[in-house]
């Protein structure tokens, strides 16, 4: 064994706060994150004088470039322990790992993470561009037009060929997390759509058509995580990280070592082994899905399915109610909000909310283990956290 | 975009670079050899990324290569690519092993296909830039 020390069980997120998401104009990437923040404060009963750490990612829509430091300013918090973090999608399951790292090794007892931005109504022309272009690189990738989503395509079109995969499979992922969001309150986008919508909506980057991609959303998101011994003082649902594990295996895309078979395979590899479990044994999911191919690759690399069968296990239902593994149950980045970086946060709050039995009519019938995994920058990043109730401790 | 120019992000050669932006102005997309384990690399470094040598020499790619993966982009990725929708990017396996990004040259879209053959156009930008671009090999894909 390479490692013998684990977190498992030594750290639980007490608190889940929301901003308003979807089209929030008006208000600031801070604004929305300290609104989240008091949400979550809330939700653990806590006052903000027990926080004495901040983890965050940064907000493309504002200026900070130490975004957990004005974060706290704004909200007039002064922490022993604060980073912000930079792993691109995977940001959101590094810093919920990095946070139970810290409170487990005594750098801070009680961990706010935060993340919002403004992406929809916030941003200047000059910052969607730099968006849109400064997170590839400028000399291999970017002078040939190739953003992010293009890596992203361009994997998704590999797994076709080599897998048979199809238009149609992807779609699936799309109609079934609108399925989901219409269950959702605040989710951005309810209207029912069908394959044939999204095989009609516009092409922006084969095999990609609008409805494979995510929305551009507005909106933060606020999780508390605290110790073990500490949880029951806030919450009578403490949430216990069971497990993490993270993976980065390239910068550029045309240094992925397979273009069909990502580190997500060795990140939850990590977590499940740290949490005791099998890809199994997890009730519901929380998957980065920026598009649906991401989803249908991740299913087989987190260990949902084999190699190859991911499209298959979509379309035989097995991603919702009923199915093998219920993911995205708020609708995901797909229909219910994707602000950039706080995106996989909303995973996050979901798969809390799940596991407290807290989902009214989109409940998990006895879901007491989650796994939430974020990944970036053309399956560059990722993150596994593994999650669950008291009974799985 | 009143009136904001908005120029194409083009590359801005670096120390471990400038020899690979010199070889395109020149006509040669230079790909470094190691000489202590015979890793051949695309990007440039001053060091071998399988085994840390600095020993690397530079030789020019022969220029053929053949398709990994591609995406035809419809919807540009900022208005500095609004007037080249739409165009495909690739991921070309050079036939020295590295694999690159690069973009067609063209737009015969319906002639693209998983492991087409493809030749090298290195395409001047203006006088510092020039990309390695590629176009498809159709005769030799016909006469092979
Ligand atoms: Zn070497």
């Amino acid at each position: 064994m390479r490692n013998s020390r684990s977190l498992r069980g030594q750290v639980a997120i007490v608190g889940v706060g929301q901003s308003p998401s979807g089209r929030v104009p008006g208000r600031s990437p801070l604004d929305l994150t300290a609104d989240a923040t008091l949400k979550a404060l809330a939700d653990a009963n806590m006052n903000k004088s027990a926080i004495d750490g901040v983890l965050t990612g940064n907000a493309f829509a504002s200026s900070f470039h130490r975004f957990s430091i004005a974060l706290s300013e704004y909200l007039n918090i002064q922490p022993s322990y604060s980073n912000t973090l930079q792993v691109s999608g995977a940001t959101a399951g590094a810093a919920v790992n990095t946070a139970a790292a810290a409170i487990h090794a005594g750098l801070a007892e009680t961990v706010l993470l935060a993340c919002g931005d403004s992406l929809l109504t916030g941003m200047t022309p000059d910052m969607a561009i730099r968006a849109m272009t400064e997170s590839r690189d400028q000399q291999y990738e970017m002078p040939f037009g190739i953003p992010v989503a293009n890596t992203f395509a361009m994997t998704a079109h590999r797994h076709m060929k080599e897998y048979g995969t199809t238009a149609e499979q992807f779609a699936q992922v799309a109609v079934t997390f609108r399925e989901h969001a219409r269950r959702t309150p605040g989710a951005q986008k309810t209207e029912p759509i069908s394959i044939e919508d999204v095989l009609h909506s516009k092409m922006v980057t084969t095999p990609y058509h609008k409805l494979d991609c995510s929305l551009i959303s507005d909106g933060a998101v606020a999780l508390i995580l605290t110790s073990a011994e500490k949880a029951k003082e806030y919450t009578q649902h403490p949430v216990y990280i069971l497990g993490g594990g993270e993976y980065y295996s390239h910068e550029h895309i045309f240094l992925m070592p397979t273009l069909t078979q990502t580190g997500a395979v060795e990140s939850s590899k990590k977590a499940y082994q740290m949490a005791g479990i099998t890809a199994n044994d997890i009730d519901v999911a929380g998957i980065y899905d920026c598009f649906t191919g991401t989803v249908i690759m991740m299913l087989e690399d987190l260990g949902f399915c084999k190699k190859g069968e991911g499209g298959a296990f979509v379309e035989s239902g097995e991603i919702t109610y009923g199915g093998k593994i219920p993911t995205n149950t708020h609708g995901g980045m797909l229909s219910y909000a994707h602000p950039g970086i706080p995106a996989a946060w909303f995973h996050f709050a979901e798969v809390v909310r799940q596991l407290r039995g807290a989902c009214g009519e989109r409940q998990v019938a006895g879901a007491e283990l989650g796994l939430v995994h974020t990944l970036g920058a053309g399956f560059s990043t990722q993150a596994s956290t593994v999650l669950g109730t008291e009974n799985t401790l | 975009m009143n009136g904001l120019v908005i120029e194409k992000p083009l590359p801005t050669a670096d120390g471990d670079s400038q020899a690979f932006w010199e070889g395109l102005r020149s006509g040669r997309l230079l790909l470094q050899h190691c000489a202590d384990c015979g890793h051949v690399q695309y990007y440039q470094q001053r060091i071998c990324r399988q085994c840390q040598s600095d020993n690397l020499q530079l030789k020019p790619a022969s220029g053929k290569g053949t398709i990994h993966s591609y995406s035809v982009v419809y919807r540009a990725p900022g208005p500095a690519f609004k007037d080249d929708v739409p165009y495909a990017v690739l991921l070309v396996d050079l036939e020295e092993g590295p694999r690159m990004v690069s973009s067609l040259v063209g737009k015969d879209f319906d002639a693209l296909d998983f492991d087409a053959p493809l030749t090298l156009k290195i395409i001047q930008i203006n006088d510092e830039v020039s990309l390695p671009c590629f176009e498809l090999a159709i005769n030799e894909l016909h006469s092979s």
